[in-house]
């Protein structure tokens, strides 16, 4: 165990350099300049030269990377060339809306996916298992937007049971109103991850259904429901695990999607926002940022992984 | 495309079932308005598009910037009224010399900043040498080119000297280059020491901003208590929010989101003009479009009240010059008329054919236009394709390097036909006599004078199809019963809500 978690260490923190090489080289690759688009169309060409030297976007990227990876490496982001902000501060604010929305989310599609994932493979051959199977097959095809936009209408616009966007003004200084307004951006992104992960439930289920040793289970006198629900379900978790681990990725673009559709002031807004004013400084630092979160529940859910898997753990 | 236009369609599919569900669940009878009845508590939300990305007008451009913090918290010496006139701010009066080369500013002796303070000369002084600066880099530095000097005779009088005289001097000073900050004020970016009826109460980014009156103002104050920017991009989000009450007003709102609201008897609608022109540009330096009859059988081939029908607002210009100017001139619109065969003949004679250009246009800017531009060049024979690109990419390849052959830009500033008399800006049109009518309006003794030259210049813009004018800025501003005192005219620049109040 020792050696298998200083291996997986030492692999998230190559992951980790190499993540943050190629989020600076892709974003040298975006046509644009920061310093363009701070002094606006009105600007003299001096003027611009005058604060690109200000920015220190003139200098060669090796420097500018160096400069960059030092600061995050002490845990100063720095401050927002463009807004002056805390760059850190910034992400941290925004984090406590986007945080509370994914774990919401995941925690309703595993609710509702894990159940109706094992009853549709129970069920399989009967038509109420065609039913959930094709429902969400459904809740796969519709876009995200378009669910978020429907709930919108239908609970804020014409029910008035909830707010139709944004997030209250005092944060999470109103508990109550800042739930509140998590509700419908959290189910619209449940119903896109629990559809997927409802598939991959039902499938699982499936795959173990057809095992020897559940076969043993029931010769040994247990039902069906029970050799399902006592050994059946435990084996089963094990891939759907690793899939919760790669759908906190898709997680993560969804949020972007459903903030913008009730324009919460989350992490998903602000990458979009400062992506699209080239304030590269912030970018970076938010995308490596989320990246290494992505990378560590990855790591979490191999440990994860060993710990629910008894098989695995004499294995390096 | 294809993916963006799908999710359009979405959005209207949504905006339609909004439409169908409020039409039948909204009369409850109440809409009797009382309206004059202001409530002094009231805090009044106002739906805006675009967040401003600092609060500090020194150093980053915007127009966002200017929406909300000019005239409600910051102010110039001089600012502009409803009408767009030009009227004393924190200068009480101002005398100008009869060769038009000082100008002397009284100051409001009651003015102060918001730390209680009194506005001095001396604080003058200092705000706009730093935007003298050579190393200065306040996005409308321009307006302050031909000041030679800035001094204080004494506490509460200013005086500016040029060296040349300046017929858009004051209009200049009613814009950013004019603010008057505290002597040594720092942390503009997201704080404020400003001079204006309203104090920044909460800057929450990515979501919204609160203005909060300023009791101790100095003139008449605010009508409202609060008045919170609520920032929502997406239109849909902004219908839903306003729908479901948390909106009071939405500002130069897409023509197609109004008619729920035009049926919707809790809203009232208001129409005003702004000062955008939304212009085809040419690269007029390179390629075919360096031909000036290529140029012209552009304008000729795309029917403008066409345009305006299908996007739903607009008014026709026809030259650089929207109907806010003072030198505005109607008669622009009958050059080069639509005319799809003209057009045809005029491509003939120039002896080309099968023409294609390339398109490249900001993303933030509805589809349609476009669209609606390369569907009328293709009756011609014109083959457009349309490039869509982030803005930053956009001020990159087109604006500084000109790498283009035509593009759609709404160019919201007033008074800006000096952009057709820069050679090196992104249209690359180069009319010696164009840049000597601006050079010589910027000297004229009257306004008079200035607006005649400015009009000759515009004309001549117009006849040589420097650039095409597809439609001149309309606003439409729906309003929740009751609300009043909303401005009508160009509100995407410049938002004072000194008078926004609500029952």
């Amino acid at each position: 165990m020792i050696v298998f978690l200083a291996r997986r260490l030492a692999l998230l923190l190559a992951s980790l350099v190499l993540a943050s090489v190629l989020v600076f080289l892709l974003l040298r690759l975006l046509p644009g300049d920061l310093a363009q688009v701070i002094a606006g169309t009105q600007a003299t060409p001096e003027a611009v030269a005058a604060l690109r030297e200000r920015l220190g976007t003139d200098r060669s990227p090796a420097t500018q990377y160096l400069d960059w990876i030092s600061g995050v490496v002490t845990g100063d982001l720095g401050r927002s060339p463009l807004s002056g902000a805390s760059i850190g501060g910034e992400l941290a604010e925004k984090l406590s809306v986007t945080v509370p929305l994914a774990v919401f989310a995941i925690v309703l599609a595993v609710a509702l996916a894990v159940p109706a994932g094992i009853l549709a493979a129970a069920l399989h051959r009967r038509r109420a298992g065609t039913v959930i199977s094709v429902v969400s097959q459904i809740g796969i095809a519709v876009p995200t937007l378009w669910v978020g936009l429907v709930l919108a209408v239908v609970f804020a616009v014409q029910l008035h049971w909830l707010p139709a966007q944004g997030f209250p003004l005092d944060g999470w200084d109103e508990p109550g109103r800042a739930l509140e307004s998590l509700v419908l951006p959290a189910v619209t992104l449940a119903l896109a991850e629990g559809a997927v992960l409802l598939r991959y439930v039902r499938s699982a289920t499936l795959e173990v259904l057809h095992e020897d040793w559940l076969r043993t289970a029931r010769a040994k006198g247990l039902t069906r429901t029970q050799a399902l629900l006592r050994h059946g379900v435990r084996n089963a978790a094990l891939s759907v695990v690793s899939v919760l681990g790669l759908q906190i990725a898709t997680l993560l673009v969804g949020a972007i999607v459903v903030e913008t559709v009730f324009n919460l002031p989350g992490a998903g807004q602000l990458l979009v926002r400062d992506v699209g004013n080239r304030d590269l400084v912030a970018v970076q630092s938010e995308v490596l940022i989320i990246s290494a979160a992505v990378l560590i529940a990855g790591f979490t859910i191999d440990v994860a992984h060993r710990l629910i898997d008894p098989r695995l753990r004499g294995a390096r | 495309m294809s993916a963006l236009r799908r999710l359009t369609g979405l959005a209207a599919l949504s905006l339609a079932a909004t439409l169908a569900l409020t039409s039948c669940g909204s009369d409850d009878g109440d809409s009797t308005g009382n309206s004059g009845r202001a409530n002094p508590d009231a805090t009044v939300t106002v739906r805006l598009r675009l967040e401003p990305t600092s609060l500090d007008l020194t150093t980053v451009a915007g127009a966002a910037l200017d929406q909300v913090l000019l005239d409600n918290v910051y102010q110039g010496l001089l600012t502009r009224d409803a009408d767009d006139k030009i009227v004393p701010a924190l200068a009480s009066d101002y005398v100008v010399a009869p060769d038009g080369l000082s100008y002397t500013f009284t100051l409001d002796p009651e003015a102060t900043f918001h730390d209680g303070s009194p506005v001095t000369a001396a604080d003058v002084v200092w705000s706009y040498e730093r935007v003298l600066d050579p190393t200065s880099t306040n996005p409308n530095k321009a307006d302050f080119t031909k000041v030679a000097s800035v001094t204080a005779p004494d506490e509460k009088t200013v005086r500016i000297t040029l060296k040349q005289r300046d017929s858009n001097f004051t209009y200049g000073l009613t814009n950013r280059a004019g603010v008057v900050y505290k002597k040594g004020a720092t942390g503009l970016a997201d704080s404020e020491n400003g001079t204006g009826p309203f104090t920044l109460e909460k800057w929450q980014r990515g979501a919204s901003l609160t203005l909060a009156r300023y009791e101790k103002y100095r003139g008449d104050k605010a009508k409202a208590a609060k008045v919170v920017f609520r920032y929502i991009p997406d239109d849909n989000a902004a219908n839903n929010a306003t729908l479901s009450g948390d909106i009071d007003a939405l500002t130069a709102l897409d023509p197609k989101l109004l008619p729920p609201y035009q049926s919707n008897q809790d809203f009232t609608i208001q129409e005003g003009v702004a000062s955008d022109k939304l212009v085809l540009g040419f690269n007029n330096s390179s390629g075919p479009l360096k031909d000036v009859r290529v140029r012209r059988a552009i304008r000729q081939a795309i029917d403008k009240d066409g345009f305006i029908k299908s996007y739903g607002e607009g008014v026709r210009i026809g030259g650089p010059v929207a109907p806010t100017d003072p030198w505005y001139d109607k008669s622009l619109t009958s050059i080069d008329e639509y005319d799809p065969a003209a057009a045809k003949k005029l491509l003939a004679e120039a002896g080309v054919s099968n023409l294609k250009l390339s398109l490249t246009v900001a993303n933030f800017y509805p589809s349609l236009y476009a669209e609606y531009v390369a569907s009328q060049l293709e009756q011609v024979g014109i083959t457009v394709q349309i490039k869509s690109v982030p803005f930053a990419s956009w001020l990159d390849s087109v604006y500084t390097k000109a790498d283009y052959q035509l593009s759609i830009v709404d160019h919201a500033e007033a008074r800006d036909i000096a952009n057709w008399a820069n050679p090196k800006y992104y249209f690359r049109y180069d009319n010696k006599a164009v840049q000597k009518l601006v050079a010589d309006a910027g000297l004229a003794a009257t306004d008079a004078e200035r607006d005649d030259l400015l009009k000759q210049a515009a004309k001549q813009v117009s006849e040589d199809a420097a650039s095409d004018f597809l439609s001149g800025g309309q606003i439409h501003t729906v309003l929740r019963k009751g609300v009043e005192g909303f401005p009508k005219n160009s509100t995407s620049s410049r938002l004072n809500v000194v008078n926004l109040s609500k029952p």
